[in-house]
């Protein structure tokens, strides 16, 4: 007998259509680094028989893993997106990067943005937070003010690092003084989520958590990565800190779980690991709990794009984390990559792009001169 | 002496059932629409005959009353619902409900074959028969009408009895009558200071109040300060000797809830009101544990059944089922009877017409866990209190020294004027009015 192996799981496998214009021929991959920040992440282009190209990106993969996405994408439909999320679901990047590519197809196919076929714009335009870059506060305070300039009110301020001879009083308060420093920094009504990165232990997080509820920030961002249900209790037990998590999950049902238990307060699937039509599953179970989404993103501008489309259309988005080079270098890299730059933000806010698929141009001459492999 | 008058005369006067047939075709309805005539005797109801009353409903009407915009909202004309008997006695009860006039008043006369011809002292039979003979139980469109047609059979039975309904349903507690609060609003410290003397001196004892701001799911340091601001000022004005609540309105979700109730402890609020969204119950639960402040919810829950895990689960300490919504006179009394046995408070919502706040109000004289009566009227009388007065024929749903004083008459205790409903002709129904956020999208108003 054949031992079952994960390309198993999907519980349908539709024949493949054949050899229709909008089927898909060709899938190529670029494995992308940021030379400065050392962000990486992978960009696949899916082009049809008929010609049309269509980009998605997706986490961190290997030319493995951009193998399988071919093997699962070729022959395809762009609208076999429920085959593609259980095929490529021990692939969380890829199949991120191969469902979004066949949202894009499918809007440049019948020329409307993907926000339409994600249900249609429920509001429009889109909040953001730029995700900011650095250790010390000393780093973080340039690339905050600029990102005050140029129209984001919110921002991720990481948690100090901790060794293992701060004192506990001593760390807590220099956490509450880096949140007032960077509020005394870019002027009145400006928002702050603080990232812990998964960093502390249960009991730490529900300290800081409740030492700081009076800061208002927006919410604590993945506080622990004891991600299990005594471990989060503690925290929400204490404190009514709003707690975001989810970063590193890929799993509907496990979202499901922490909704269940009451532990999350901001569902953070990210865009790495989760295609558009897998975050809406989870939206569509944390509406029911009055949780909002806030996909985590820390890749490129094509899944900025992605990410904008899917505010755009969700009844329960907050927010859509906007990854906030300190490099110049890093930044020039990201405008090139898409053109028609959907990082920008004005009052808080991003418009939405009302043009086929994600509405970007990508620049696939950049691709090949910052991937470190095309496969 | 009238009860026996009544239900002894009622035997020879009963209509035989091939002559009730006739009379229902071209019944008037404020809404229009068009009615097949029914089975003469309810379904079930023949095997009563010789255990139930000779009095039997022969009629039923369903008025829509629209108030001038300027008076009164125009989401919610109200719709009262008459019954008439085979005796004479007529009863009226509301069923209105905001945004849905007109299903309200179909639903109403979707029930028509299970009230038409049945016996009008069967109250709790009847209330089965339309919930659960209904198959599909529950919802507000349902609920309401419910409440329209179940108001009114109490109103026939305590005036065929001849008591007050309140005495039916074992009070009064307090002979003295009911305690109330009004809305109110007070965005300074000057506004809420002069509010709070011109209270005292009506001799009201409690006021209801929004928050300032539409609220999202997450939210910024700013709308959290102005809200917890706001009711600091309240509590600083009015002074520690009123109680007031404040309606979160389902605004908040539960993450933003938690934050404000936390915050807002050390101002003793009466009771927080609807601090997330109804429907799911253990979601309330994530800020409901997190509170001090008493919490109250139920306005828009239907039938006992809606408050059943609200209750199980102790989730809040006040409940505030809506009569003209939840099912009448029976469905607020069984939800009373559960929250008394399990140490909860009740608090009616009454937010529509003055006969669902009249019908309320014998519910509330009755039971021992009662908090407080509201209504959606002002410390000031205003032009809405003068138009239910021409309605009813007295200052419906006044207080005087800070109490509803409980109606005398048997029945609900009062009339509604047919001729003054003229005066307020339907004009259709109106949405409720929704909101949105900065970015466009829908807002929990």
């Amino acid at each position: 007998m054949r031992p079952k192996i994960w390309r198993d799981l999907p519980a349908f496998a539709p024949q493949p259509a054949s050899a229709g214009r909008g089927s898909i021929a060709s899938v190529h991959g670029w494995r992308l680094r940021e030379p400065d920040s050392g962000r990486r992440y992978t960009v696949l282009r899916l082009e049809t028989r008929g010609g049309m190209a269509g980009y998605g990106e997706g986490g961190p993969a290997t030319s493995a893993e951009i193998l399988e996405a071919r093997a699962a994408a070729i022959g395809r439909q762009p609208n076999e997106s429920e085959y593609i999320r259980h095929r490529l679901a021990a692939v969380p990047s890829m199949e991120a990067a191969v469902n979004n590519a066949f949202l894009d197809l499918q809007g440049k196919a019948t020329g409307t943005p993907v926000y339409q076929f994600l249900g249609g714009p429920t509001r429009f335009k889109a909040r953001v937070l730029a995700g900011l870059e650095g250790e010390t506060e000393e780093a973080l305070a340039r690339p905050l003010r600029q990102a005050a300039q140029q129209g984001f009110r919110a921002f991720t301020v990481p948690i100090p690092a901790r060794d293992s001879m701060w004192r506990m009083q001593a760390y807590v308060d220099a956490v509450r003084a880096r949140i007032e420093r960077m509020r005394s920094l870019a002027g009145a009504d400006l928002d702050f989520v603080l990232d812990a990165a998964g960093k502390l232990t249960p009991g730490d997080a529900a300290f800081v958590a409740t030492a700081l509820e009076r800061n208002h920030l927006l919410w604590f961002d993945e506080p622990t990565n004891v991600l299990t249900h005594d471990g989060l209790a503690r925290i929400t037990d204490e404190s009514v800190m709003p707690v975001g998590l989810g970063r590193s999950l890929h799993d509907i049902s496990v979202f499901q779980d922490l909704l269940r238990w009451g532990a999350v307060d901001l569902v953070r699937p990210s865009l790495a690991l989760n295609s558009l039509v897998k975050i809406r599953r989870m939206a569509a179970i944390a509406e029911t709990h009055y949780v909002a989404v806030a996909p985590y993103h820390d890749g490129g501008p094509i899944a900025t794009a992605a990410g904008i489309h899917l505010a755009a259309s969700l009844p329960n988005s907050f927010i859509q984390q906007i990854p906030f080079p300190r490099s110049a270098r890093d930044a020039s890299l990201r405008a090139e990559l898409a053109s028609g730059n959907p990082e920008t933000a004005k009052d808080g806010f991003t418009p939405l792009v009302n043009k086929p698929g994600f509405g970007i141009e990508v620049n696939e001459k950049s691709l090949d001169r910052y991937s470190e492999e095309k496969v | 002496m009238r009860r026996r008058d009544l239900l002894g005369a009622l035997g020879a006067l009963s209509v035989p059932a091939g002559r009730l047939r006739g009379s229902r075709h071209n019944l008037p309805s404020g809404c229009g629409c068009a009615f097949a005539p029914a089975a003469a005797i309810p379904p079930g109801s023949d095997v009563f005959k010789d255990v139930g009353s000779k009095l039997r409903i022969t009629n039923m009407q369903v008025f829509g009353v629209t108030l001038d915009e300027k008076i009164a909202r125009s989401d919610r004309p109200y719709v009262f619902v008459k019954l008439e008997t085979n005796q004479g006695v007529v009863g009226w009860g509301e069923a209105t409900l905001e945004g849905k006039a007109g299903a309200a008043m179909a639903c109403v006369n979707d029930l028509r074959e299970f009230i038409i011809g049945s016996d009008p002292m069967q109250s709790e039979h009847l209330y089965q028969l339309m919930y659960i003979g209904s198959f599909y139980r529950g919802g507000p469109v349902l609920g309401s009408a419910i409440s329209g047609i179940d108001q009114a059979i109490w109103d026939i039975r305590g005036k065929v009895l001849g008591m007050p309904v309140y005495e039916l349903l074992g009070g009064p507690v307090d002979p003295q009558g009911v305690r109330g609060y009004y809305h109110a609003q007070a965005w300074t410290l000057q506004e809420a200071k002069e509010l709070g003397e011109r209270t005292r001196q009506a001799g009201v004892t409690a006021l209801k109040f929004q928050l300032p701001d539409l609220l999202e799911w997450i939210e910024t340091d700013r709308k959290l300060k102005r809200a917890v601001k706001h009711m600091e000022t309240l509590r600083e004005g009015l002074g520690p000797d009123l109680d007031f609540a404040v309606d979160f309105h389902a605004r908040p979700s539960p993450t933003v809830a938690a934050i404000l109730l936390r915050e807002i402890e050390p101002f003793h609020l009466f009771f927080a009101e609807e601090i997330c969204p109804p429907e799911n119950v253990r979601a309330m639960h994530r800020a409901a544990r997190k509170s001090t402040t008493p919490l109250a919810t139920g306005e828009r829950l239907i039938a006992a059944y809606g408050f059943n895990e609200l209750i199980d689960l102790g989730i809040v300490d006040v409940l505030q089922p809506d009569s003209a919504h939840v099912g009448g006179i029976t469905a607020l009394w069984k939800v009373a009877a559960a929250a008394d046995a399990a140490g909860i408070r009740m608090a009616p919502h009454a937010c529509e017409g003055p006969v669902g706040g009249i019908a309320s109000l014998h519910v509330d004289a009755a039971i021992p866990n009662f908090l407080a009566q509201e209504i959606c009227g002002f410390v000031e009388a205003g032009p809405m209190n003068r138009v239910w007065e021409d309605l009813t024929g007295f200052p419906a749903m006044r207080m005087r020294n800070g109490r509803y004083p409980l109606p005398t008459k048997p029945g609900l205790g009062f009339e509604v004027s047919e001729p003054a409903l003229k005066r307020y002709p339907f004009q259709g129904t109106r949405p409720f009015p929704p909101a949105f956020h900065e970015d466009g999208s829908l807002a929990s108003l």
